[in-house]
């Protein structure tokens, strides 16, 4: 944790703009209790502000992402909400109400009927949709494979959709399709699809389905660490990053917050077991203390913030418990990542062609180390970067992606020890 | 005749649906219980890496999913052929993650999914009608269990205090699964041959004062006494009698107490499970206690048919005392809480894998047979849209539940099934009294008590896990490799905090997988009709249920089935397990039919 000199430097900064090196000296500090604090001043402004709603929807998935959510938080998450003048309009989890219907009628009021609530909700307009779970649009793009109340799935998060203000998908499920879309024999007859994106591509999002405009904010992560949830909303409702236009700067080309997806740091970089690694120590069985790149780590390219927020109280981390990295942000998890136990070079690349397999990169401290220093690690190539272009609001990003240095005395860090650059995921 | 019905049932993981006829006394004369969404999880395990499977499985349901990383690991154990190695020290920590998985989802279950029904503007109306004694009961009620953004009357109602401290248990209760597990949902330390991480004795000292202070929780909040005594006076009490004698003495020094002076509140000593298991029970709370008005809790949720209905365990917990390895059949002595299978006048019977069947006949599936064992499984999703209709009523196919039997019968399956099969004394005792006294023997009010009562009973094992089995010195894996897993099978049995799960899978000569079949808790209890047309356990016990406040204290109100909200409610439902979906070997098409 920083001292309180650190969290001082920190007072005035937007947040989600800061650049990699500044972030990664707050992040121990920035914790969603911490941030709050530190941002008090921001949300005393925006308690006289009216309350922002969020419409929280399931599709297809686990709940998981709400569960997670609900691990967040100091002292618990409805406080959080609760000082950030947060209303859950809408989350059937968590409401007290239920659909009823009489004789095929919606009866009584929005405060025991959630099928009313929800229609009173949307009519409002302006809220936030988060979206959890993917959507079906499965068979013959009917969406019957998932039907609420009476209705599609599809056409309820489409109608919600429509009016709100943006839409925050958090979780695989809704940034990529995730588990849903994973390659099996009936992958396409039940068609999941994310909502920007189903996997890598960006057409088949349910949006483009839609032909539906609207900013898209991706938390992606199996689940998402409840901070990246908690810190996203915030800063936009705290008016810290500004719906659509500062969208371009601060998201990464698959949507995610560039502050939790840093594109320059992968898990590896901090991993509690580097130091093995570097020695050229590696496990071979599970349940050992040593570097788990032979039991198939994807740590080495996977781009997120795990290994320096920690995860459940900030103390833990996937490969620290003795299981490798399974890259659960990735945008095409799980496909990218199996088999998990299989160590990259042996699996020939995952689920893909060798003609898919992009560039390799040899890892500088390897060479350093010299044990390993053919030790190539491959990498999967987005299928975009052969088809079309970013689009032009993520090309601006690229052009200005220094804007927001605030730290300037820092040097920058030594060029990637490993598994960089030309590029995985990101 | 009226139709109610209850799409989505909210504070449920997943996408449920109950349809239910009620005729004008407000007594229901048909229910369906029908899954509303398709996930197809397995088949996408197929043609891979099995050992994927304990991280992959684990994504069907963010409520629960230790169980299915563990039923998982559980099946590779016995697919590499190492049940009989797996360390003790392992199978130690398999029970103490999945045993704080279980005390995270009973919390949060009662909390914060069930609790706010208690919480219905229902009850305010029928407790202002017994004075301020009845008041100040709603006054504890509405402050314990509001839920998030509840309003009554255009008013914001603070959420509730238990709710909140729940909430809080839950997360510390997933912090400790990660001091080993790494993160909650989704921790990553199941794996075949043991766990991919030994705990430090700094990390069992870590999870000893997670564990402490969730036991204040439990006394302070939950019990209002000390769960040592509890647990001394129920658990281990020498007779039935006795531990329920316990539990109504304690209850009846706190009604003599409160009835003078109205305080109902934590200060005066009424926990949540003291405030429930009074109000909760017009068998306890009228007839024994002498309380003017009660919830009636006891008069729902029971079967009337005993032929059509079993409870049944698959067996949870290994016994460390047993060493290293364990059998995948799971024989009742060898587990902590044993498997059984009670039929519906609750006679026991061991348990036996090879009875569990599926049903699909009224399910959106296609096969060429309407039953399989699960390692049999084959199963299609209904392609054709028009095919897909959910209100098509109980002749036809309606849910994308299938319908599991054992031996032809339906089961209850979860903490109610766990306590009778394992003869706990008090949950025993109170449906041993029930029956005498003519109320349905396992009724809505004894299911929730069971789930309360197996904190308990897990807790008191857990310590003992922790402080005394656990040796961090100890062995935590066996090695294996990919090749012992050519043309295998394995069987994994083990049980959800809501009820039995297991998993089956079967590999190639390539050790890659060709089936993987799971079958969870909510499949059993949320079941359509099977093949023999027999309703599936939440179908029969909506039936005959009258569905207003307390037995239609109030009259009837359609808008307010408050009745069936408790009762679906109290199974724990989680609909993303229970249309997990299908497995499949590959299977040509046009093989199919449609059953």
């Amino acid at each position: 944790m920083s001292g309180e000199g650190d969290l001082d430097r920190f007072k005035n900064l937007d947040f989600m703009k800061m650049d990699r090196r500044t972030f990664l000296k707050a992040v121990g500090a920035l914790g969603a209790s911490l941030f709050l604090q530190t941002y008090r001043g921001d949300i005393v402004r925006a308690l006289e502000f009216a309350e922002t709603r969020i419409v929280w929807l399931h599709g297809g998935e686990c709940t998981g992402c709400s569960i997670s959510l609900l691990n967040g938080g100091e002292p618990d998450v409805l406080q959080a909400f609760s000082r950030l003048n947060l209303r859950l309009a809408y989350h059937e989890v968590l409401l007290g109400q239920q659909g009823i219907y009489v004789d095929g009628k919606m009866e009584g009021t929005s405060e025991l009927n959630s099928e009313i609530l929800f229609e009173e909700v949307i009519a409002e307009k302006g809220y936030i949709l988060v979206a959890e779970g993917a959507i079906a649009n499965g068979p013959k793009g009917t969406g019957k494979y998932c039907f609420l109340g009476g209705k599609s799935y599809k056409d309820i998060f489409r109608r919600t959709a429509e009016n709100a203000a943006f839409i925050v998908a958090v979780g695989q499920c809704a940034t990529n399709g995730g588990v849903n879309s994973a390659d099996s024999e009936i992958r396409d007859l039940m068609d999941f699809r994310g909502v920007a994106f189903t996997m890598e591509d960006r057409d088949r999002g349910i949006l483009t389905e839609y032909g539906l405009e609207k900013p898209v904010i991706n938390i992606n992560g199996c689940p998402p660490h409840p901070d990246w949830m908690l810190l996203t909303l915030a800063a936009v409702v705290l008016g810290k990053i500004k719906v659509p236009d500062d969208l371009p700067y601060v998201l990464d080309e698959w949507l995610r917050p560039k502050i939790f997806f840093p594109p320059d740091h992968v898990i590896h970089d901090n991993c509690p077991r580097r130091g093995y690694y570097d020695k050229g120590e590696f496990d071979t069985v599970v349940s050992g203390p040593k570097c788990l790149w032979k039991l198939g780590c994807k740590a080495p390219y996977t781009h997120a913030d795990c290994a320096i927020r920690r995860w459940n109280g900030y103390h833990s981390l996937c490969p620290q418990s003795g299981s490798p990295c399974i890259s659960c942000v990735s945008p095409g998890f799980p496909e990218s990542s199996r088999p998990f136990f299989q160590e990259i070079e042996d699996a020939g690349i995952v689920g893909t062609s060798i003609d898919t397999v992009a560039k390799v990169a040899i890892g500088a401290s390897l060479l350093a180390v010299g044990a390993h220093a053919v030790r190539r690690i491959a990498i999967k190539e987005k299928p975009e970067e052969k088809g079309k272009q970013p689009e032009e609001k993520e090309k601006k990003s690229e052009e200005k992606p220094e804007k927001e240095e605030v730290m300037p005395e820092e040097k920058p860090e030594e060029k990637s020890e490993t598994a960089k650059k030309d590029q995985g995921d990101e | 005749m009226v139709e109610v019905t209850v799409d989505q049932l909210t504070r449920i993981e997943g996408h449920y649906r109950i349809t239910t006829q009620v005729n004008e006394e407000g007594i229901v004369t048909e229910a369906q219980s029908i899954g509303l969404m398709l996930r197809g999880f397995e088949r996408f395990l197929q043609n891979q890496d099995p050992r994927d499977a304990a991280l992959l499985t684990q994504r069907i349901c963010g409520v629960c999913p230790t169980t299915h990383s563990i039923a998982a690991a559980n099946a590779l154990d016995q697919l590499f052929g190492v049940t009989d190695a797996v360390p003790k020290d392992a199978l130690v920590m398999r029970n103490i993650h999945q045993s704080l998985n279980l005390l995270a989802s009973h919390a949060t279950h009662f909390y914060v999914l069930w609790g706010p029904d208690l919480a219905n503007p229902a009850y305010r109306t029928l407790l202002g009608n017994y004075g301020d004694a009845g008041k100040a009961v709603w006054d504890e009620l509405l402050g314990r269990f509001a839920p998030v953004s509840y309003r009554l009357d255009g008013v914001d109602v603070p959420v509730g205090s238990g709710y909140v401290a729940a909430l809080g248990e839950k997360r510390r209760l997933h912090e400790a699964i990660s001091l080993f597990g790494a993160k909650m949902p989704h921790s990553v330390v199941a794996h075949v041959g043991g766990v991919t991480y030994g705990p430090t004795a700094a990390d069992i000292g870590q999870l000893a004062s997670y564990y402490w202070k969730f036991m204040d929780f439990v006394e302070d909040i939950a019990l209002g006494v000390s769960p040592e005594t509890w647990v001394e006076n129920t658990r281990f009490a020498s007779s039935p009698q006795k531990a329920v004698g316990f539990v109504v003495d304690r209850l009846q020094e706190l009604v003599d107490a409160s009835l003078v002076s109205n305080d109902f509140s934590y200060a005066a000593g009424w926990g949540d499970v003291p405030l429930y298991a009074a109000f909760g029970s017009e068998l306890i709370g009228e007839e024994v206690l002498g309380l003017p008005v009660s919830m009636k809790l006891d008069r729902i949720g029971g079967y009337s048919d005993p032929s059509k209905i079993g409870f049944l365990a698959y067996g949870l917990f290994f016994k460390p005392e047993l060493g290293d390895g364990y059998d995948p059949a799971s024989p009742p002595e060898s587990r902590v809480i044993p498997s059984g299978f009670l039929n519906g006048n609750l006679e026991l019977q061991k348990f036996d894998h090879r009875k569990i069947s599926e049903s699909i006949a009224h399910s959106f599936y296609v096969d060429t047979e309407s039953d399989r064992y699960p390692m049999e499984g084959t199963t299609q999703p209904e392609p054709e849209p028009d095919e897909i209709d959910y209100s098509r009523g109980v002749e036809s196919r309606y849910s994308w539940v299938k319908a599991p039997h054992y031996g032809g019968i339906p089961c209850e399956v979860g903490p109610l099934s766990r306590m009778l099969v394992m003869k706990d004394p008090l949950i025993t005792g109170f449906a041993d009294l029930f029956r005498e006294k003519g109320y349905p023997v396992t009724n809505t009010y004894l299911r929730m008590l069971a789930r309360l009562q197996e904190i308990l009973v897990v807790a008191s094992e857990l310590i003992k896990w922790l402080a005394e089995d656990l040796n961090p010195n100890g062995k935590f894996a066996v090695p294996t490799d990919l090749s012992m897993a050519k043309d295998s099978e394995g069987m994994g049995l083990w049980e959800a905090p809501r009820g039995a799960l297991g998993h089956w899978i079967k590999t190639g000569p390539d050790s890659k997988v060709t089936l993987y079949q799971a079958v969870v808790p909510s499949t059993w209890n949320m079941a359509p009709r099977n093949s023999a047309g027999i309703p599936g356990p939440v179908e029969q016990v909506l039936l005959g249920s009258k569905i207003s406040v307390a037995e239609n204290a109030l009259g009837v109100d359609y808008t307010n089935p408050l009745g069936i909200l408790h009762t679906a409610r109290s199974y724990d439902p989680c609909l993303a397990c229970a249309i997990h979906a299908i497995d499949l070997k590959g299977q040509q098409k046009g093989q199919f039919r449609v059953v």
